[in-house]
């Protein structure tokens, strides 16, 4: 008798975990400690903006604020990009290094639909997010599906070899490799002067960059909210601590695999169409995947591999002091911004491993 | 498992690198091919080619000790290749120093700075280390080709080595043939080296962290000093490699050392066996021949035979599409490598006719 009871405590302890998800994230939000850093930060970037609205002139103010909202900007955009890396490694455990590669292939498919086709963006668009979809269930049932509970350190080998030799390879075959220029797929409402937005002075903000900012943080906010608040976002999280546990509690993982290849992909060719309207599509010298994926890596080390609330936060102050470095040390050390997020991302590695926003581990034996 | 017949009866015999008649038959056989044989026959293409191979596996042996033995992926091989050879043309053209008092300086050039990517080993491990070396990468290529000191460095043009051969008792080694012998006395010494360290106590520690970390911390070994220790012979392997080098090519120049370089090193590794040293020499031939068959034939037919559309990618392409996807599929399916299909054919004819019992 007694343990029929307990038995049908269990299934009532089960039966109740989506409605229990809720209540364990509201509590798991109370007790985070992520606060703290994230007052500090506040903190000095309003003494910043203030010592620099009180000390400096007219010329060097307006000097400043561009860079400080270019450099904003840029971040927001840069999120997108370490958001697909985050979706994949909180779910699957794989960091993926393919990242750069499958953004590269698929900017590359966004500019042949709508250059050599002249496809109009609203049917290249959705024929992208289509294909960018059809390619992360590709990938994942070619190469990843077989290593799900393979241990990290071979997964990460064979995103980075797929990355950096296959994905680059056949993008230069598929696409002749030659550097290409994205066509304007943005809309410009009509109170928009010649795609600019007076701000101070002379300083005009493009309007592109504010739609790739606003497109990116929307996008951005919308996988947070599936994250936390979705019964599938729980599954997703579930997986990444333990898959054999997930698949006997009756969870697909492979499913949830292939959810976060899709998602990453798409992420992936969203990023990648939103940056190739400043750099051009390109592939040699590792081609702008390379680009965006090294400046995704610090910001998803700085934010912690497993904080989606960090990456966010991380990528605006990656931005900036990109922003930074190139308006105010690059006159004095020549492409010091081009190896900035290489040094970034040694040096939080040295000084703070874990991120500002990540979880320690846990070591067992 | 060990042939039939052969026991250990001392520990010196446990601990021999040879340990049977058959296998001091085909070292001598191997050894005399690789050292007589070839430079005796092969033609200026090949042995340039072999020369290259044999640089290829002196960078390989220190990826072995580093990511075979001590687990600690390096994708940034290239960039303590160039360490090294920097360290040569610069100490050989600017101050004009002696080829062989650069050897050391070029092998310490590239430990330390191996080591100091390594630094971030104190709290982390796993990939992140990768993540790291290959911040190593691009952090020397901004360095070599920063406009300041293009004085030094030589900029985007390098710098040229051919008014400082290197010389050795009347042996003019900028020649083919003594640049092969070279190279390949320096990948036997090097195999040496990497046979010692596998069996001594080193070895043993890199295995132990390798295998488990926090076990081999309870255990008394000092986790972060061994990485070091690790990162630091691995990529002197790389900076002597850098010397090879550049006396190889009377060259050095930043375009010479390629980021998919280092991932098609570890791709040696990963197709050769992960921690065998049989594995190191069947990675570098395996990648280097099917890397030359694509260059002379599989990428020309295609360029052949195919649409000009097609032809001018072709050559970049083709080398990274199949050896990647090879080295992928080596991964996923043949995690052991070819070093290890081999021991299991061995196994399978020493235990046959009960081939199918396994321990």
């Amino acid at each position: 008798m007694e343990q029929m009871d307990q038995e049908k405590y269990i299934i009532r302890r089960l039966a109740a975990l989506p409605g229990a998800s809720i209540r364990i994230v509201l509590e798991r939000l109370r007790n985070r400690s992520f606060l703290i850093p994230f007052s500090l930060i506040m903190a000095a970037v309003i003494i910043a903006a203030l010592y620099i609205t009180l000390a400096l002139s007219d010329s060097s103010i307006e000097k400043a604020v561009r860079t400080i909202v270019t450099g904003l900007i840029w971040g927001g955009v840069y999120s997108l990009a370490a958001l697909g890396i985050v979706v994949v490694y909180k779910s699957t455990r794989i960091f993926n290094m393919a990242h750069g590669g499958i953004l590269l292939f698929l900017t590359y498919f966004a500019w042949w639909l709508m250059s050599p086709y002249d496809l109009p963006p609203w049917a290249a668009l959705p024929i992208l997010i289509l294909a960018a979809a059809a390619f992360g269930l590709g990938l994942h049932w070619l190469f990843f599906k077989g290593m799900i509970g393979h241990d990290e350190l071979k997964t990460f080998l064979a995103t980075l070899m797929l990355g950096f030799t296959v994905l680059h390879g056949l993008t230069v075959l598929v696409f002749e490799g030659k550097q290409k220029y994205m066509p304007d797929f943005i809309p410009e409402p009509g109170f928009i002067e010649q795609g600019r937005i007076n701000v101070i002075g002379s300083f005009n903000l493009n309007w592109e960059l504010l739609v790739s900012f606003i497109v990116a943080t929307c996008l951005f906010l919308i996988f947070v909210f599936y994250f936390r608040f979705t019964k599938s976002g729980l599954a997703m999280r579930c997986v990444s601590e333990d898959n054999v546990i997930s698949q006997s509690l009756g969870i697909n993982v492979k499913q949830i695999y292939a959810i976060a290849w899709i998602v990453g992909c798409i992420t992936a060719a969203v990023g990648g169409i939103l940056v190739s309207r400043y750099t051009a599509v390109y592939s040699d010298a590792g081609g702008m995947g390379t680009y965006v994926l090294v400046r995704a890596l610090p910001i998803v080390l700085l934010g912690g591999l497993d904080s989606i609330a960090g990456a966010f936060t991380a990528a605006l102050l990656i931005g900036l002091t990109e922003q930074l470095c190139s308006s105010y040390v690059n006159p004095h050390v020549d492409q010091f911004s081009s190896v900035l997020p290489y040094v970034l991302m040694v040096s939080v590695m040295i000084i703070r491993p874990q991120g500002l926003f990540g979880t320690r581990g846990i070591k067992r034996i | 498992m060990l042939p039939g017949g052969v026991f250990s009866e001392k520990y010196s015999s446990e601990l021999a690198f040879v340990r049977t008649h058959t296998q001091w038959f085909w070292l001598a056989i191997v050894l005399i091919v690789y050292l007589v044989f070839i430079p005796w026959v092969a033609t200026p293409y090949w042995l340039a080619q072999f020369t290259h191979l044999s640089i290829t596996a002196i960078i390989v042996l220190g990826l072995h000790i580093l990511f075979g033995l001590c687990g600690l992926i390096s994708i940034g091989q290239a960039a303590f290749q160039a360490a090294g050879a920097y360290t040569l043309a610069i100490l050989a053209s600017r101050y004009d120093v002696n080829g062989w008092l650069c050897l050391p300086a070029c092998i310490l050039a590239g430990g330390i700075w191996g080591m100091l990517f390594g630094l971030p080993a104190l709290r982390l491990k796993g990939f992140y280390l990768a993540i790291a070396t290959l911040a190593s990468f691009e952090i020397t290529m901004w360095i070599i080709r920063y406009r300041s000191w293009d004085d030094v460095t030589g900029g985007f043009t390098g710098i040229s080595l051919s008014k400082h051969p290197l010389t050795l008792g009347g042996i003019d080694f900028s020649q083919d043939t003594n640049m092969y012998l070279l190279a390949a006395v320096m990948v036997v010494i090097a195999s040496f080296i990497t046979l010692n360290i596998q069996r001594s106590n080193t070895g043993r520690i890199f295995v132990a962290i390798r295998d488990n970390e926090l076990a081999a911390e309870v255990s008394g070994i000092g986790i972060y000093r061994n990485k070091l220790l690790a990162y630091f012979i691995g990529c002197s392997f790389a900076g002597l490699a850098g010397w090879l080098y550049g006396y190889s090519q009377q060259l050095v120049n930043p375009s010479q050392y390629n980021f998919a370089d280092s991932i098609f090193y570890l791709g040696m590794i990963i197709i050769g066996g992960r921690g065998r040293i049989l594995g190191v020499y069947l990675g570098v031939f395996f990648i280097g021949f099917m890397e030359i068959l694509n260059n002379d034939y599989v990428t020309p037919w295609f360029v052949d035979h195919l649409p000009e559309r097609w032809s001018n990618p072709a050559h970049v392409a083709f080398k990274l599409v199949l050896g990647g996807l090879g080295m992928v599929l080596f991964l996923k399916y043949v995690p052991s490598g070819l070093a290890g299909q081999w021991q299991q054919i061995k196994l399978w004819y020493r235990s046959r006719p009960y081939s199918f019992w396994r321990e």
